[in-house]
């Protein structure tokens, strides 16, 4: 254990630039809020590949990243009613144990292994950017389901008011198993590869559990920052998280954040997901040969 | 569909209070921290491990970015203290539980 933290020490006895690391997370913030994916699928390969920083202080100030632009998201959908905090809260028992879980298997995995593991995911996320036909819709999930007759689920019911389409959408919340099931492997796959979790949490609200898009995106910043948080502080006092490091990540992400939501309303989203799906490919390509080390 | 309207908004105000509140402190630390190591350090490349001059900057940094991962939990125990007002059990327990979680995360961090 030591030997392998002086090994990560000498590999950080490199000059980092403060405004690459901020410009990574600008790009970030902006690519989370008109794609709808988290920064992580960014920050970790950039700091990886581009910044050669090791792999897990990448994921350790991915998650900080992730908590500050995730918080950012959670303040103005909580105010807009579009977060389920119930939901949330329920869906956290089960994704913290798996934060925790990932967070601790990160010094006993080999960066060869995570980088792997990173790399199979982004051809997932890439998959899903290129795949999709159309965004999806803000279509209210019927309300009639026999499911849903609980105490759980008639607890977790809930409503919002959705300005675009000028009325109050209800919904139900049914297979809460399933999206128990779903949590702890997006918490385990959070801590471990400093993602924030929501390309299994967000399909899994939408399609499995019932609820309408946004409600699922709200839903799913709000635990997205809880869990990140979590396992951010693991990586904290695990030694993985450099202040000078992070800072400009954090500052960098939330300025996107705050313009991608600006620049989404002007944009063909469909476009940019599938150029994006793309470019994720090609990273992911680049993850596997540096496992391989190739390069 | 259980009409807790006056509740439900209630918390969800708190907690988007809450969360703008922790990013804005902590950010505003962290921007601080960067000014003195700005001042201390230039502004381009820099050494991920903290030199003695550049303490003070490490520290302010290290405080925003404490609040920062804090903010979170802190609004699970904002949820709890509503819930309790509201007297919901069944949420009472719900966020207890995570929070709980959180902290036993924590714990066997530091062991």
């Amino acid at each position: 254990m030591l030997l392998w933290l002086t090994t990560l020490l000498n590999e950080l006895d490199v000059a980092i630039n403060l405004w690459a690391l901020g410009g990574t997370g600008l790009v970030a913030g902006l690519l989370g809020s008109v794609l709808g994916v988290g920064g992580g699928v960014f920050i970790v390969p950039m700091l990886t590949l581009a910044l050669h920083l090791p792999i897990q202080v990448a994921i350790g100030s991915s998650l900080v990243a992730i908590v500050a632009n995730s918080g950012t998201a959670a303040g103005v959908y909580t105010r807009a009613r579009w977060t389920n905090v119930k939901l949330g809260l329920l869906l956290e028992t089960a994704t913290i144990p798996g934060a925790i879980i990932g967070g601790l298997a990160v010094a006993f995995i080999s960066p060869s292994i995570l980088s792997a593991l990173f790399g199979l995911v982004l051809l997932y996320v890439a998959y899903t950017m290129v795949a999709r036909r159309h965004h999806v819709s803000e279509d209210i999930v019927s309300a009639d389901n026999s499911a849903a007759t609980d105490i759980l689920s008639g607890s977790l019911a809930n409503s919002y008011y959705d300005q675009n389409l000028s009325k109050v959408v209800g919904y139900k919340v049914t297979h809460v198993p399933a999206g128990l099931g779903a949590s702890f492997f997006a918490g385990v796959l959070s801590s471990l590869l400093g993602i924030g979790g929501g390309v299994i949490k967000i399909p899994v609200m939408h399609l499995v559990m019932g609820l309408p898009m946004k409600a699922a995106i709200a839903t799913g910043a709000f635990m997205i920052a809880i869990t990140a948080a979590v396992g951010a502080l693991l990586y904290q006092y695990q030694g993985y998280i450099y202040p000078f490091i992070v800072a400009p990540l954090v500052i960098g992400i939330v300025i996107g954040a705050v313009a991608g939501v600006e620049l989404a309303q002007r944009t063909r989203g469909i476009v940019l997901r599938r150029i994006f799906g793309v470019l994720l490919f090609l990273v992911a390509v680049l993850m596997f040969l540096k496992t391989a080390s190739v390069i | 569909m259980e009409n807790m309207k006056p509740d439900e908004s209630r918390l969800n105000n708190w907690l988007s209070l809450g969360f703008k509140l922790g990013i804005a402190v902590s950010l505003t630390l962290v921007i601080i921290g960067l000014v003195i190591l700005f001042s201390i350090s230039g502004t381009k490349n820099i050494q991920p491990l903290v030199r003695l001059e550049q303490i003070p900057a490490a520290i302010v940094i290290s405080v925003g970015i404490l609040i920062l991962l804090l903010t979170p939990i802190i609004q699970v125990v904002v949820a709890m203290a509503l819930f309790t007002k509201a007297r919901n059990k069944l949420f009472i327990g719900i966020s207890v539980a995570v929070f709980c979680l959180a902290v036993i995360g924590l714990v066997i961090a530091l062991i």
